[in-house]
């Protein structure tokens, strides 16, 4: 068999390494890899070849031969033609699926956790700052297991109540109303929420909803209901104690590392 | 070498089935863990002792099963019998689409749910009872979907008497279906039978005939057989003879024999099925008459599942998130009115309802699957069309709790101001907060009318003192409202929104079921979509790429040229 020509070769390389970067990695493998990496990497592999047929003077004659023989040569004939129709139809398609895309909304750039204030309230009462506000519930778990099962089990009973409907019968933030809400609602399964946080954020959270998040970060878009106008200041405490022991994770305790 | 590997393979293929069908058909001996399990996931809503009765119930319709009474609305079982293992294991696996029963397929391990199965089943003592397996029903028969067999399935809708609770056309608008209610005494809504996708049991042909043949026990949906399926005993021609002697004002001597005839035949038929409810032996020649006419419900179910599985779209349409906003088309001159067939050709925008669980009174129990949407603006002015299934016309009813008057209504909300970037907030999506949002509200009761409101809250909305020239036109047929609002891009009021080309605007919705007790803040809607009037396509879309095209062929040409006088030159 003929030796490709080192057009063709240059050629099958920047081809094969755009599909594998496209299909095989971004695709099989799974990698997502954004357009501006696959242009990037794309991009050296050009510079490489041409430092590669410029190194010479005669690899340089040898890259260009089969190019100039597709101009000018009457054997290559029907290689100029279907190249003189392919190229500018490419293009034509190419230009015209740029101008002609339809503009779409623009994503919405959120941080993931907003800050909290300062100060744990609940309407109008200050409980203290919010780094050393503790669930008041939280010490029966050691001093008296029995009446922690019961602030656990009122915390059942509200929370079946009040936020399943969006966070789920498994807390995994999949209740039946959450598909159509965007975003969707906080998923107490996933390990990076519970641990994180102390318990005093959550009643933050529970108690002025979306309509209390902070001015930065916005638009937060969240669908959580002030909860302080609904619940107690102990339902809440106790609906927190029934998160953290359905779904086995410990809140954050002040001073420990994340 | 080769066998060993084909072997081994095989043995690791036989391990996978295995594994998957290692528990079909039959649950384990209940056991503590089953209990553990249990109490744990299911009796929030079901109960601790299985009533139906959990802290969840209360809010909640459908009610949560009661598993102490052993009746289950999907069963793969005959009119009667007790579900299988396997069709609780599956219900419980897949859970039940429009209700809040939701799938355990990932929160729960199979060998969890097995264990469930085995504990519920000590609700009911029947399970232990039963001495015989339940008996299955069979599917063998299948008629294929075919325009014919949907046609006769469309007769048999009519026939059948499915109209009374789910309406002309499907849309479980029936004369009767306010009134119905199940088992327990809750309000049972007949299916919509255009929403598959709320179908409990799901909705392939085979599920819906399930139902037919095995009836959803507790509700108020029969199974077919005896009284409860016109014509039981007669064939196809007799029981359509039977309906068209009925219809007649005046009958003949002999045409009313003939009646009688038909009338003893089916009264036959229906006595051999209650005894055999009953559990009283049949005769051979009872049972023959019996087989005879489950054969031609059979048959005539099939025909009837192919007709309802005609009703629906293959699935859900997709909600309008993501880029799928919801898009104004651009036309030049008039704006179609509400009947133009140009709606016709425009692809509708789903919004799905949920809810409104924030702001007492709530709403825990939609009875609005989703408003869909189709827009058309042109230089001056935008038109919608707004089209959502309700089962009930309300327009003026009184609540016996609160004395407030009922309706039928919808509510479009925009931002006044479309926030500027995507990091400006939008107003809180339940009728705003510190950011106002501009209202369209619409009631059943003023069809052709549409009040502009502004409200900072859901509380706190009043109607707009400068009412802009807004035109309505509303109404409501087989089950369906559609209302067709036009509205001039730019007002003089401020507290309008305004609207220009290209520009993504916030949307959401709410919507209100007179019968379902919606009123005020209990209702159901949607937080935030997006709206925008679609841009002209730009006409340098039809100037640029042919130029280029053409540049690229002349490039190609001048290249050749200049190669060949170079080589001209060069020899």
């Amino acid at each position: 068999m003929k030796r490709p020509s080192l057009f063709t070769i240059c050629l099958i390389i920047l081809v094969g390494s755009w599909i594998f970067l496209k299909f095989v990695v971004g695709g099989i493998i799974s990698v997502p890899i954004p357009g501006s990496v696959i242009a990037m990497y794309m991009g050296l592999i050009i510079i490489a070849i041409l430092v590669h047929i410029s190194v010479e003077d005669s690899l340089f004659r040898e890259f260009r031969r089969p190019i100039l023989e597709t101009l000018v040569e009457d054997k290559r004939r029907l290689h100029r033609r279907v190249l003189v129709v392919l190229i500018p139809l490419l293009l034509l398609g190419y230009t015209y699926s740029i101008i002609a895309q339809r503009a779409n909304p623009p994503g919405s750039p959120r941080d993931a956790h907003p800050s909290p204030p300062l100060e744990l309230t609940y309407k109008d009462e200050v409980i203290g700052t919010m780094q050393d506000v503790v669930n008041p519930f939280r010490h029966y778990e050691k001093d008296d297991p029995e009446a922690f099962k019961a602030h656990v089990e009122n915390g059942k009973r509200v929370y079946h109540q009040n936020c399943f409907y969006c966070h789920g019968d498994h807390l995994d933030g999949q209740g039946h109303f959450a598909p159509y809400l965007q975003p969707l609602p906080a998923n107490f399964q996933d390990p990076g929420i519970i641990p994180n946080f102390q318990e005093s954020f959550f009643f933050w959270r529970i108690a002025k909803g979306g309509p209390g998040l902070p001015a930065a970060g916005t638009p937060w878009d969240s669908a959580m209901p002030i909860w302080e106008n609904t619940l107690t200041k102990d339902e809440i405490w106790d609906v927190i104690l029934f998160l953290s022991d359905y779904t086995g994770y410990q809140f954050r305790t002040f001073g420990e590392a994340h | 070498m080769r066998i060993r590997t084909i072997a081994l393979l095989l043995i690791l293929f036989g391990m996978l089935v295995g594994f998957n069908f290692a528990h079909a058909q039959n649950a384990p001996e209940a056991s503590e863990k089953g209990k553990q399990v249990y109490e744990n996931s299911c009796a929030h809503c079901h109960g601790i002792e299985g009533r139906g009765d959990g802290s969840a119930a209360e809010n909640l319709l459908p009610k949560p099963r009661d598993f102490t009474r052993g009746l289950y609305k999907i069963r793969s079982t005959e009119t009667g019998q007790l579900p299988t293992d396997q069709d609780l294991f599956d219900i419980i696996t897949e859970g039940m689409p429009g209700s809040s029963m939701p799938p355990w397929d990932t929160a729960l391990s199979a060998n969890d749910r097995w264990e469930v199965v085995a504990y519920i089943k000590t609700f009911y003592d029947g399970f232990k009872e039963a001495e015989t397996p339940p008996k299955q029903i069979n599917l063998s028969g299948k008629v294929p979907y075919a325009e014919q067999s949907v046609e006769t399935g469309k007769a048999l809708y009519t026939e059948l008497g499915c109209v009374e609770c789910h309406g002309d056309v499907g849309r479980g608008d029936g004369t009767s279906a306010p009134d119905l209610t199940d088992e327990w005494g809750f309000q049972s809504w007949p299916a919509n039978l255009t929403q598959g996708w709320n179908f409990r049991g799901g909705s392939d042909t085979e599920d819906i005939f399930k139902r037919f043949i095995g009836g959803l026990a507790g509700s108020a949906m029969p199974a077919f057989e005896g009284d409860s399926f016109p014509g039981f005993g007669l064939t196809a021609e007799e029981s359509s003879r039977m309906i068209e002697l009925d219809n007649k004002d005046e009958m003949t001597e002999a045409e009313e024999e003939e009646s009688a005839q038909l009338y003893e035949k089916y009264d036959a038929a229906v006595d051999i099925a209650v005894n055999l409810a009953e559990g009283t032996e049949l005769s051979a020649e009872e049972k023959q008459i019996y087989d005879d006419a489950m054969s031609v419900v059979y048959e005539k179910s099939w025909h009837l599942a192919n007709y309802v599985k005609s009703l629906m779209p293959e699935k859900r349409p997709e909600p309008a998130i993501g880029n799928n906003v919801l898009r104004s088309q651009y036309i030049q001159g008039e704006l179609p009115e509400m009947d133009d067939a140009a709606w016709e050709t425009l692809e509708a925008s789903y919004f799905p309802l949920v809810g409104q669980v924030v702001i007492e009174p709530r709403q825990f129990n939609p009875t609005i699957d989703a408003v869909n949407v189709k827009s058309y603006y042109n230089d001056t002015e935008v038109a919608f069309l707004f089209i959502w299934d309700d089962r009930t016309h309300t327009t003026d009813e009184t609540d016996e709790e609160t004395g407030k008057t009922l309706e039928d209504a919808l509510a479009i909300q925009f931002p006044v101001k479309v926030p500027q970037g995507p990091t400006a907030p939008k107003p809180y999506f339940l009728w705003g907060g510190r950011l106002p949002v501009y209202l369209w509200h619409w009631k059943a009761s003023a069809p052709d009318q549409v009040t502009e409101l502004t409200a900072k809250g859901i509380n706190n909305a009043g109607v707009q003192e400068a009412q802009g020239e807004l035109q309505a036109q509303g109404t409501y047929t087989n089950g369906q409202y559609k209302l067709w609002v036009k509205r001039a891009l730019k007002t003089d009021d401020k507290k309008d929104l305004q609207l220009e080309s290209g520009v993504f605007v916030p949307i959401a919705f709410s919507a209100w079921d007179g019968a379902n007790g919606d009123v005020d803040t209990k209702r159901v809607m949607t937080s935030w979509y997006t709206f925008v009037l679609e841009p002209v396509p730009s006409s340098k879309r039809f100037i640029y790429p042919p130029l280029i095209a053409l540049l690229s062929v002349g490039f190609l040409f001048g290249l050749r040229a200049f190669v060949q006088r170079r080589n001209s030159e060069e020899a």
